[in-house]
């Protein structure tokens, strides 16, 4: 977000000081200049805009209350005039009224059309906020930046003098710190007052403000005076917090027009249309033609309009966005999105009167945040150093304990490790030595805070060896090496983990890792594929997963006894059950070469996207780290490039057989 | 005035159903225009009005009421087959106004417990806007109609266009009119976010929650209402009632009224 500290004034010459108890003295001359003054003033229990006569007509000690759907004025106990935040009206109703004749048309002998002349009132603005100067550029752009201009719009803007205040408190519905308006104002005014405690700090910003700000007592503020006033901003400031991540929120909508989540919103709307209402920037209007039942005078009335009416988007042959979810979408991506596209900013200032003003309580910022969150960036975070990183270099680790998983499977728990060990992440592996065998890379199926696991299948000569194994031996390991799983690609996202046989190993601590976020993603699933009830791996493990919410679990195995009651088949055919939106998926997929592939290919075919389809390869290495060539594969080396990867970028040298 | 010009003005016709006779009323309060309107349309049928009666074809039928009685469903495609463009007026004719609360009730008991012979009343068991019936050319909605939507209709035909009537919610009336929201600073029951605009917030305008007069709009997300004001600590019989009003067999209310009603 841009900083928006309050500029130090050059010298305090530049600043006045109005005591409170003058305050009518600003309300007469502003009066006196032939002006209409619209300021705060309490009705029907809120603090609203309206003509103001006097100081005795503005919310003196009031304050208000503010959350999404809720809005309670609120006695402060002390006497300051503007102590409150925006409420209920904008300024867009004295710039650009409700309701407004734009023409006429009369049939007398022909027929002519007639725009009423532009008169309008002059007006002084008594307390507009920075996030209220924002909005009136943004209308100001809206009306009149482009090619078309609105000239109703400009002569009442025109004749608006802007008395600014800064805010010196704020609501739980402010956001304007994240949308880059406020809290402090910066520019847009003609006076600026900040209240502190006894009057205000005045500054002036225009010819036309240094007009009436000569008529009034004003003496020169003190040191302290001063000071206080820029304290009380950025106090303001400070309450506000950590500003939303808005940087790049109408690129990030744009990726997310299927979302699920508009339906969900959806479902909470009724579509009242006040939240364009309080709107500062909505613009929308109908035209209504009034005219007599002689149809000799027929007047155009341009009233606010909705984009949530249901006939807002409708040709005679049909509705553009007959869904709500198309009317919601319409406004939020408008608002945040294409906006930036037409006019160059936000059409949100960070007000937040659609949030307090909206009866069912929709928060804009939590519907941003639940749509378009913000994704890391996808490069991928380093891995840690690896020790024992030289051919021929291994670090000694002891055998804490062995278990067998199934007949040919066993875990090996090690400890007393190299730190660099435990800093390992899910889907990396280690090259394990011992001595008078061939070294062999075994992917890490735990990462503990003292411990590692190993899940090792006998096969040669070395894993046979290795399950054999007693606790209290010793071996050599390098590592860790390689590339991780990309959890934070699923993030937002729908996180589908698919496992082949031992495949299970290096997804084991992904499925863990995402089970410990388990709130940044839409959902976690694990597909899994052995070849018998009693070749699956991790079974505590997998029991646990079946029993937690945190993720949906289904098994399949080729062949079964009478006791097995799940399913039996090959892994893909559980992509049945698949009721996730599969352009959102992203997926991890470990297993034997055939079943990786048959994987891929129905994960593709369901629209899962390729970049978002990762694998991790098995191919033949001696020493792991990009030395001994044998796991070249294209332009990778598979153990320092791999062996995860992202299926876009191994393109077709995944199914190219003979490589 | 010369017969020549008597036949060239549209034929108007006002009938009745089940009804307070309200919405007619607010044909004769348009005081101002009612001279303008008799010189443009020749009211032809108006019980209310007159003791003339004529028979059809009619140009334009305004039509008030639910259908309620053995004898309206044969009254009312008699009425249509009369009328070019038949309008219904009125919550009664629109969604079959306060009676239709019958509708979720034991239509017998309620028979036995008003009249002293409740075998001389002939009604039926479910009372019904109009457009079930017969097809309807417009509508106009509240309890009374407002005067100005009536004048409206009446000038469309005229004019042969559309009638300019806005499918918004009163929310819409309250925000244009500037008018402070009653949910969201005072905590007010209001049925405004459901409800169609046309009565200008009368309401509203005067401190009192929306009591719906003027039905749910088009397709209007009840449920979402409904579920809000429990959020917000409205006990469901209270959410029944707001929706069990003038228009509770309205489309969108009646799953919210059936299943509040068992809650209740």
């Amino acid at each position: 977000m841009i900083s928006d500290s309050i500029p130090r004034p050059a010298s305090a010459a530049r600043q006045l000081f109005l005591a409170r108890s003058d305050f009518d003295a600003l309300i007469g001359a502003l009066r006196a200049s032939g002006r209409t003054v619209i300021g705060p003033t309490i009705r029907d229990g809120a603090i609203v805009y309206d003509e103001i006569e006097s100081a005795a007509m503005l919310p003196a000690g009031m304050g208000d209350e503010q959350s999404a759907g809720r809005y309670r004025l609120t006695d402060r106990g002390d006497g300051l005039l503007f102590g409150y935040t925006v409420g209920p009206t904008s300024w867009k109703r004295f710039t650009f009224p409700p309701q407004l004749n734009i023409a006429e048309a009369r049939r007398a002998g022909g027929v002519a059309f007639d725009q009423p002349p532009v008169e309008v009132p002059q007006l002084a603005f008594l307390g507009v906020r920075a996030c209220e100067i924002a909005a009136l550029a943004v209308q100001d752009r809206v009306f009149l930046g482009g090619q078309f201009t609105d000239e109703d719009f400009r002569a009442r803007r025109k004749a608006a003098l802007v008395v600014a205040v800064q805010c010196t408190t704020y609501s739980s519905t402010c956001f304007c710190s994240s949308m880059g308006t406020g809290p402090a104002v910066r520019g847009g005014y003609d006076i600026l007052l900040t209240e502190i405690e006894d009057g205000f700090v005045v500054q002036v910003g225009s010819p036309s403000g240094a007009a009436i700000v000569t008529q009034l007592p004003t003496r020169k503020p003190t040191h302290a005076e001063t000071g206080a006033a820029i304290d009380s901003v950025e106090a303001v400031r400070a309450g506000l917090g950590e500003p939303l991540p808005m940087a790049g929120v109408d690129e990030r909508l744009k990726q997310q027009l299927e979302n699920p989540h508009w339906g969900v919103v959806a479902d909470r709307c009724v579509e009242c249309g006040n939240c364009t209402m309080a709107c500062p920037t909505c613009f929308c209007t109908a035209s209504v033609e009034r005219s007599d039942m002689e149809g000799r005078l027929s007047v155009t009335e341009r009233v606010w309009d909705s984009c949530f009416d249901v006939n807002f988007a409708r040709v005679a042959g049909g509705d553009f966005r007959g869904r709500p979810r198309d009317r919601y979408r319409q406004w939020l991506t408008h608002k945040f999105s294409s906006w930036m596209d037409q006019f160059g900013s936000f059409g949100c200032v960070g007000c937040g009167r659609c949030i307090a003003w909206c009866p069912v309580a929709i928060d804009v910022r939590e519907e941003l945040e639940a749509i378009a969150p913000v994704v890391p960036p996808v490069e991928r975070p380093v891995a840690v150093e690896p020790a024992a990183a030289s051919p021929g270099a291994f670090s000694l680790a002891r055998l804490a304990s062995v278990k067998e998983e199934t007949v040919d499977t066993t875990t090996l728990t090690l400890m007393d490790l190299d730190p660099a060990f435990l800093a390992a992440r899910p889907g990396q592996f280690v090259m394990v030595a011992l001595p008078g065998f061939p070294t062999v890379p075994i992917s890490i199926s735990r990462i503990g805070t003292t411990s590692i696991e190993l899940s090792i299948r006998a096969v040669g000569a070395t894993s046979t060896a290795l399950t054999s194994l007693h606790p209290g031996s010793r071996l050599g390991l390098r590592g860790p090496l390689g590339t991780f799983w990309p959890i934070e690609d699923a993030y937002g996202r729908h996180a589908v983990v698919v496992a082949g046989g031992v495949g299970l190993a290096p997804l084991r601590g992904l499925v863990e890792a995402l089970i410990a976020s388990r709130d940044r993603f839409e959902s976690v699933t694990l597909y899994y594929g052995a070849r018998t009830p009693e070749d699956r791996l991790f079974r505590d493990d997998l029991a646990r997963w079946t029993t937690i919410k945190a993720i949906d679990v289904a098994v399949t195995v080729d062949r079964a006894g009478v006791d097995w009651k799940g399913r039996v088949g090959v892994v893909t055919a559980l992509f049945d059950m698949m009721t996730q939106d599969c352009s959102r998926v992203t997926a991890y997929v470990v297993g034997p070469e055939r079943m990786m592939q048959a994987s891929v290919q129905s994960l593709i075919a369901k629209g899962v996207p390729p970049d978002r389809i990762c694998v991790s390869m098995e191919r033949h290495m001696e020493c792991g780290i990009g030395l001994c060539g044998h796991c070249q594969t294209g332009r990778f080396f598979v153990c320092k490039d791999g062996p995860v990867f992202r299926l876009s970028e191994l393109g077709d040298l995944y199914v190219r057989e003979g490589l | 005035m010369a017969s020549t010009e008597k036949t060239a003005r549209p034929r108007v016709a006002v009938a009745k159903f089940a009804s307070c006779d309200g919405c007619q009323l607010t044909l004769l309060n348009l005081e101002e225009q009612l001279i303008e309107i008799v010189s443009r349309y020749d009211i032809v049928e108006f019980p209310e009005a007159t003791s003339r009666h004529q028979p059809g074809p009619y140009d334009v039928v305004f039509v008030e009421g639910s259908i309620s009685a053995p004898e309206h469903l044969e009254q009312i495609k008699a009425l249509r087959k009369q009328a070019r463009l038949l309008v219904t007026i009125g919550a009664c004719a629109t969604s079959g106004g306060i009676q239709a609360l019958r509708n979720w009730a034991d239509h017998d008991a309620f028979r036995a417990a008003v009249y002293e012979h409740p075998e001389w009343i002939e009604s039926l068991a479910m009372t019904t806007p109009v457009s079930e019936h017969v097809k309807v050319d417009a509508e106009l909605r509240g309890c009374p109609i407002d005067g100005g939507q009536l004048l409206e209709v009446l000038t469309a035909v005229l004019v042969g266009r559309r009638p300019q009537i806005r499918e918004e919610a009163v929310c819409r009336e309250c925000k244009r009119k500037g008018i402070v929201c009653l949910v969201v600073a005072r905590g007010e029951a209001c049925m405004g976010p459901m409800t169609a605009a046309g009565c200008g917030a009368l309401c509203p305008s005067y401190g009192r929650g929306c009591y719906g007069c003027f039905g749910a709009r088009t397709g209007v997300n009840a449920r979402a209402w409904s579920e809000a004001m429990q959020a917000a600590g409205r006990p469901p019989e209270e959410v029944w009632r707001l929706f069990a009003g003038f228009t509770a067999y309205s489309e969108p209310f009646r799953p919210i009224i059936t299943e509040l009603g068992k809650a209740k």
